[in-house]
């Protein structure tokens, strides 16, 4: 085992299941709109438990599996912090809560949806949150900025969804083997 | 309607779709309209449009709450658990024994070639659904304007990003968007 792998080893058991709980438990309530920027922000850069890399591999990894993804994370991140029990306090603190918040304020919702006032500060909420949607996928692509080809494959998958309007599976499935065999290629010319 | 064969009904299929809804829950969401709204008429058009855009509206699982409201309609208490179960649990499941088999290998040198390949186009989508997000908000150059500038604070500062949601639906309110 190398020293940066037995480092990660002592981080990974000293992160309590309580701990696990309440930041999946905070992703959950704060995730307006997308999940997935308040999962790398508590994950990664408040708790410092995984690395920028390995939030996207966990991410991405999750992108093949069907589900809700930011669930996926949470229960991926619970399995590599702390095992079985891992995934079953960051699950549970991703969706006890929240869910019986969530309908109650639902139910609740559904007799106001009329309402121009909240409607507009939905719409506020909404703009913003895309915007922080955007940055976090940049910031995740960031450690494989060095590679031309990652860029490549980046802009080809934005630009298929975007301007393609093609559907996310047959982006998923058509090109990533392609970027799999690139990345292949590369890795057998650098030996 | 309070019906428990319709709510049995309803978890085996959301049971089912969530289990092949690969790419997330929106991927299977015209099959479950399908089913609740042509199929058995459970509710109407409307109302299943109304579930959507509340559960995009706060925070939290919002496709499992969204697959609860319909739960709720169709059995009460009773008929939303049994959603949410329906909807969270087997890709949890799979998610689990998903990463099991991943870390078990996690040192190959095969995983690191996939990891370089998959993780550019993933990023590539995450950042397609942030201007999707952005195209279904934008009611004008103000809204668009926001979008990029919470993306470009986030990229510049570690500022908290509950501010700018808060800053942001506070503009929207106030009637400035």
């Amino acid at each position: 085992m190398t020293q940066a792998a037995a480092q990660e080893q002592d981080v990974e058991q000293s992160v309590p299941l309580a701990s696990l709980f309440t930041a999946f438990l905070t992703v959950s309530l704060c995730g307006f709109g997308g999940g997935l920027v308040w999962a790398r922000r508590i994950v990664v850069e408040s708790r410092r438990w995984i690395s920028d890399r390995e939030f996207a591999d966990i991410v991405s990894l999750c992108q093949f599996m069907p589900g809700p993804n930011i669930v996926g994370i949470a229960v991926c991140v619970g399995a590599k912090l702390r095992g079985t029990l891992g995934t079953i306090a960051a699950t549970c603190g991703f969706l006890v809560i929240p869910w019986a918040v969530g309908l109650s304020l639902g139910l609740l919702y559904l007799k106001y949806t009329h309402l121009a006032v909240l409607r507009n500060i939905l719409g506020g909420i909404a703009a913003t949150a895309a915007g922080l949607l955007i940055a976090t996928g940049i910031r995740l692509l960031m450690p494989h900025r060095r590679r031309p080809a990652a860029l490549l494959f980046a802009a080809l998958a934005f630009g298929l969804i975007i301007f393609g309007r093609l559907p996310l599976l047959i982006v998923l499935f058509g090109l990533v083997p392609l970027s799999i065999a690139v990345a292949g290629l590369e890795n057998a010319r650098a030996r | 309607m309070s019906d428990p064969s319709a709510a049995i009904a309803l978890t085996a299929h959301l049971a089912l779709v969530s289990s092949i809804s690969f790419g997330g829950f929106p991927t299977v969401l015209p099959d479950v309209r399908n089913f609740v709204v042509g199929t058995h008429g459970w509710m109407t058009d409307q109302e299943f449009a109304n579930f959507f855009a509340i559960a995009q509206s706060i925070p939290g699982p919002n496709m499992i709450l969204m697959m609860s409201f319909v739960g709720w309609k169709v059995w009460g208490f009773s008929g939303a658990v049994a959603s949410a179960f329906a909807t969270s649990g087997p890709p949890c499941a799979i998610y689990f024994a998903g990463y099991r088999l991943w870390d078990r290998f996690r040192d190959a040198p095969w995983q690191r070639i996939v990891r370089l390949g998959l993780v550019p186009v993933t990023m590539g989508i995450v950042i397609a659904s942030g201007a999707v997000m952005a195209r279904a908000a934008d009611t004008g150059w103000r809204t668009a304007g926001l979008t990029i500038a919470a993306a470009a604070i986030t990229l510049a500062t570690r500022f908290n990003p509950m501010w700018m949601l808060l800053a942001g639906g506070a503009l929207g309110g106030l009637g400035l968007l």
